[in-house]
């Protein structure tokens, strides 16, 4: 197994509070997609959140990552209040403490894989050349160290994923949020990709999983959050199969 | 149908800002194809139906009576297709009384009656003169309540070397062949000087130069020196149609820039349309449209805003040329019409809409090409090629990366950012042109600012506002103005109108003593030289023009009862301000003028107060009217004003052209947009990231556009110069320095990051939770 040693260096789970969501409720017209949930994760935790479809999995990690603000109540991530921050700030802050990743990977299809994970530390002032370099180091460490030249277009769905993966964890983020992340993949892409979370938490990377797939939930979280109809219908820890 | 209306109305609706922009481009370039079309129109129309119609003289000929007899004259018909004469003609000066309708030397004609195989002239009031004494004049016609309160109701006679004829009509010749109408009977009794014929001849006669050969043709077998002198219809024509002329070619020169810049964002728009919408139009196959139907409601989508845009447009032409075409027409009698002609209607709501239907044509017919799956699922495939690796040398240069992947977005689709350069490169040939054309005229002005004097003066009239004469004699009045502290030089001009033969107008002279020459009319000179002896003159280029005449030639004028022959000898740019062409000649007294008829120009010393100066002469004598030149010209202030509006107009266009495109960028990578946000791009940066991409374009096009707009502007300014019978010295043409070339660049900028800014600026904004979640 990867020991990820370039990924990050932190302690495991810690009483640190990461996210804290109080009473966040979030309304589209006169639907309420989150009615009053509350929540805390911890450093190094790996929660996951589950649902039938429409019960508000996407609108809380929206919440959590800065993508959209609540109606009402206070959303705390890393010790900052996103809910009164400025676009400007959220996209600091994402930068800075947040990496994502999706179901579809969304890579940018002119870039190369190097380039796109170079990316988001071009963003933050870093040189093209140290980007660079940081990004090999990730791909060195994901696996992905051959397909560096290679174009998403040509990627297949696993190493997408693999370059997404590196793309969040480019600058560290105290937080990695993922949105259904083997939703796309085969079922041997898949699995390739949950060894790659539990990884990730396993040298103290906080995530947060939102998907519809058991197995991921039970393989790769360590808490499981279970929403219906923008509440909080139960929360159970879980023993990694 | 329905169907295809039904879908065509959803994309309407759906693709809001594509068919703004659409209707918007639509709409500014046919009000200037509009304005452009009608002045063309009005420019020959009028004048060639009203000659039709009058059977008007294509050339009008003075004989000299004493070496070709009547019936030599109507047997030369060589090349003839109709003649009237021989009539008796005279040319003297009226008596006062005449009012300002007859000042200057007057033609009369002995014709029998106002019809006739050439020249049926239009009798639009009262009768033709039937009894000695008896007199038609020659003016457009008028109608009863102008012909009331207008100049022509208050000459009820006039005196031609002291008989006196009674007006007893109106009529109007198109052809200008004379200035009034007696019986022949009468014009024996005045003694005829000249005998006029009036030839309409059969083949070619469109330009001077085939008249010129028809009449010579008549005239072959005459006696040596029996023609005095001709006038072919031209010159009428081209006098009628001069005030437009001036403005014909820049017109022309925005219109076809507007037409172009029109085809290439209407092509853009809809091949953006087109590729932005592989998924729907793989949907409208997929749900049974054919490939005509899919590609009817492209085309209805396009053609709709653009019809909408067109109507819109040439309602506004219409209403932008119609002023024009009444400042410039009014009053000339050629049918008194001044509206924009139907064909110009037409052309403007049908030819516009069918330019964009068929610029939509070429990219539509892609849709109809590809198959529903192609369609589908279009996009996801490996892209290739130039961009890639551009991209990828971007990514590893020292720019911020929001910068960098602006540029690289330049070669991710490189048709459209040809398309999008080539509207901008548009943009900045018009607003290089514009100010070309303006800095020309400043100069231009400059130049005719450079002589003239500080000061000019004229004793009032008797009639004049202040109701204060004179008493001062012309040369008193010079005395006191060299006696004046600061005065340099004076210069004094008396300006005459003067008969010459073979003109039917007569010519102004100014006649000029004192230091006139070297006030800066001489530094003037184009070609030749200044006046050395009485018999030699200098004639203004419009005047050269406009009569067809050269430096070099000679011609004989009735000077104060005499024939007189003078040569021309040289050309200069401007003439003394006043009435006339602009001819100056060596000083003549005459004993007929009164004070107010004399002109004076003052070159002050260097550090003189101008309104002390004036403000003294005043005091010295009030009768004296000081003013200061200086000012702006109205042509100026026209052109100037025109280029201006249009430039913008065109920039607008330009800068709409590149909205579009952003808008269209920002449509096809809604996803990457929201990818880079939730990495931390700040809307500062996203909107850096768009704008930069134009920007480089706006460049890139600034740098391209403005050999083009430098090339218009050496080609169209000499056109629109000539059309106002002035040569240009070629540093009025040399207008643009290093710094000017630079701000042109800048102009390419300022129009591709104004059109940018808006979709940048919404694409900053843009939400996106749903983008990033949603394939």
């Amino acid at each position: 197994m990867t020991p990820l040693s370039v990924v990050r260096s932190v302690p495991g789970m810690t009483t640190e509070t990461v996210v804290r969501l109080d009473g966040v409720r979030k309304e589209f017209g006169e639907t309420a997609a989150l009615d009053g949930v509350s929540l805390e994760i911890r450093r190094g935790e790996a929660v996951a959140v589950m649902g039938p479809s429409g019960c508000g999995k996407s609108t809380l990690l929206n919440m959590v990552a800065g993508l959209d603000r609540p109606t009402a109540g206070e959303v705390t991530v890393h010790g900052e209040r996103l809910d009164r921050m400025n676009e400007t700030g959220l996209a600091l802050f994402r930068r800075h403490h947040l990496g994502m990743i999706f179901q579809f990977f969304n890579l940018l299809d002119d870039l190369s894989a190097l380039d796109n994970v170079a990316l988001a530390a071009q963003l933050t002032g870093s040189s093209a050349a140290a980007a660079r370099r940081r990004a090999l180091e990730l791909f060195d460490e994901l696996g992905i160290a051959g397909r560096r030249d290679v174009y998403p277009a040509a990627l297949s769905g696993g190493e997408r994923q693999r370059v997404a993966v590196a793309r969040a964890l480019m600058n560290r983020p105290a937080l990695l949020l993922a949105d259904e992340p083997t939703g796309a993949l085969d079922s041997r892409a898949g699995e390739q990709v949950m060894d790659l979370l539990i990884d990730l938490n396993q040298i103290g990377q906080t995530l947060l999983i939102v998907t519809h797939d058991e197995r991921l939930a039970h393989r790769c979280a360590s808490r499981l959050v279970e929403l219906a109809d923008g509440r909080i219908a139960r929360e159970s820890a879980l023993d990694r199969v | 149908m329905s169907a295809v209306w039904a879908a065509a109305k959803a994309a309407i609706r759906r693709r809001r800002l594509q068919t703004f922009v659409i209707g918007l481009v639509a709409l500014f370039c046919t009000a200037t194809v509009v304005v452009s079309l009608a002045l063309l129109d009005a420019m020959s129309a009028p004048f060639d139906r009203a000659l039709a119609q009058q059977r008007g003289a294509h050339a009008v000929a003075a004989f000299d009576p004493a070496k070709v007899t009547g019936a030599q004259l109507t047997a030369a018909r060589d090349g003839v297709e109709a003649a009237a004469g021989p009539f008796g003609q005279v040319m003297f000066e009226p008596d006062g009384g005449s009012g300002p309708v007859l000042r200057g030397p007057v033609t009369l004609v002995g014709r029998p009656g106002p019809g006739g195989d050439v020249d049926r002239l239009d009798l639009w009031r009262g009768r033709w003169a039937s009894a000695p004494g008896e007199v038609v004049l020659n003016a457009p016609p008028e109608d009863e309540t102008n012909f009331a309160m207008g100049p022509f109701s208050r000459i009820p006679s006039l005196t031609a070397d002291g008989t006196t004829l009674t007006v007893v009509g109106w009529a109007f010749s198109v052809g200008g062949s004379a200035d009034g109408w007696v019986t022949p009977e009468q014009m024996t009794a005045l003694r005829p000087t000249g005998t006029q014929m009036l030839y309409r001849f059969s083949g070619d006669v469109s330009t001077r130069e085939a008249v010129q050969q028809r009449l010579t043709g008549v005239t072959t077998g005459l006696p040596g020196g029996a023609l005095i002198a001709a006038q072919p219809y031209q010159v009428v024509k081209e006098e009628a149609a001069e005030g437009s002329g001036v403005y014909l070619p820049f017109l022309g020169t925005f219109g076809v820039l507007g037409l172009i810049i029109a085809v290439i964002i209407v092509a853009n728009v809809v091949s953006g349309a087109v590729i932005s919408g592989f998924r729907h139009i793989g949907m409208l196959k997929a749900l049974g449209f054919t490939p005509r139907q899919v590609v009817a409601v492209y085309l209805t989508m396009v053609t709709v805003p653009a019809t909408v845009g067109a109507i819109l447009g040439t309602a506004l032409g219409d209403l932008g040329a119609r002023p024009l075409l009444e400042d410039t027409f009014r009053g000339m009698g050629f049918g008194q019409d001044t509206g924009v002609p139907a064909w110009v209607w037409a052309a403007g709501l049908v030819g516009i809409p069918m330019l964009v239907l068929l610029t939509a044509l070429v990219p539509a017919s892609r849709a109809h090409r590809l198959s529903a799956a192609e369609a589908i699922s279009a996009g996801s495939a490996p892209r290739r090629g130039h961009g890639l690796r551009v991209q990828r040398a971007l990514g590893g240069t020292r720019l911020p990366r929001s910068v960098s992947l602006g540029l690289g977005h330049l070669f991710a689709r490189p048709a459209r950012t040809a398309l999008t350069m080539a509207s901008l490169l548009l943009g900045v040939t018009t607003v290089t042109f514009a100010t070309g054309l303006s800095d020309t005229l400043i100069r231009y002005s400059a130049l005719d600012a450079a002589a003239g004097g500080d000061v000019s003066i004229r004793p009032e009239p008797p009639d004049g506002p202040t109701g204060v004469t004179s008493s001062r004699t012309d040369k008193e009045v010079e005395a006191l103005l060299r006696g004046l502290p600061g005065t340099e030089r004076i210069g004094i001009a008396l300006s005459r109108p003067v008969s010459v033969l073979g003109q039917s107008e007569p010519v102004h002279v100014n006649f000029i003593r004192g230091d006139v020459a070297a006030m800066g009319y001489e530094d003037q000179l184009l070609e030749g030289r200044w006046t050395a002896a009485p018999d030699e003159m200098v004639a203004t280029s419009e005047l050269l023009n406009k009569r067809g005449l050269e430096v070099g030639d000679t011609i004989t004028m009735e000077l104060q009862g005499v024939r007189t022959t003078v040569t021309l000898v040289g050309e200069t740019l401007q003439n003394l301000p006043g009435p006339g062409d602009g001819l100056f000649a060596p000083w003549r007294e005459f004993d007929d003028m009164e004070p107010s008829d004399y002109f004076y120009q003052v070159d002050l010393a260097e550090g003189t107060d101008l309104e002390a100066y004036m403000r003294a002469i005043r005091a010295a004598d009030p009768g004296l009217s000081p003013w200061s030149r200086g000012g702006t010209s109205e042509l100026q202030v026209i052109v100037t004003g025109f280029s201006s509006v249009l430039a913008v107009l065109l920039a607008t266009v330009a800068a709409l052209g590149v909205l579009n495109t952003v808008a269209l960028n920002v449509l096809d990578r809604r996803r990457d947009l929201g990818m880079l946000k939730s990495i931390g791009m700040t809307p500062r940066q996203v909107i850096t990231m768009l704008v930069t991409s134009m920007a480089a374009l706006g460049v890139a096009g600034g740098l391209l556009g403005i050999p083009f707009g430098v090339a218009a502007h050496r080609l169209v300014v000499p056109l629109s110069a000539g059309a106002a019978k002035v040569t240009l010295p070629d540093s009025v043409l040399r207008v643009w320095d290093p710094v000017q070339l630079a701000l042109l660049v800048l102009s390419g900028v300022l129009i591709a990051v104004v059109g940018a800014l808006l979709p940048a600026r919404s694409a900053a904004r843009l939400t996106i939770a749903r983008v990033l979640h949603n394939e």
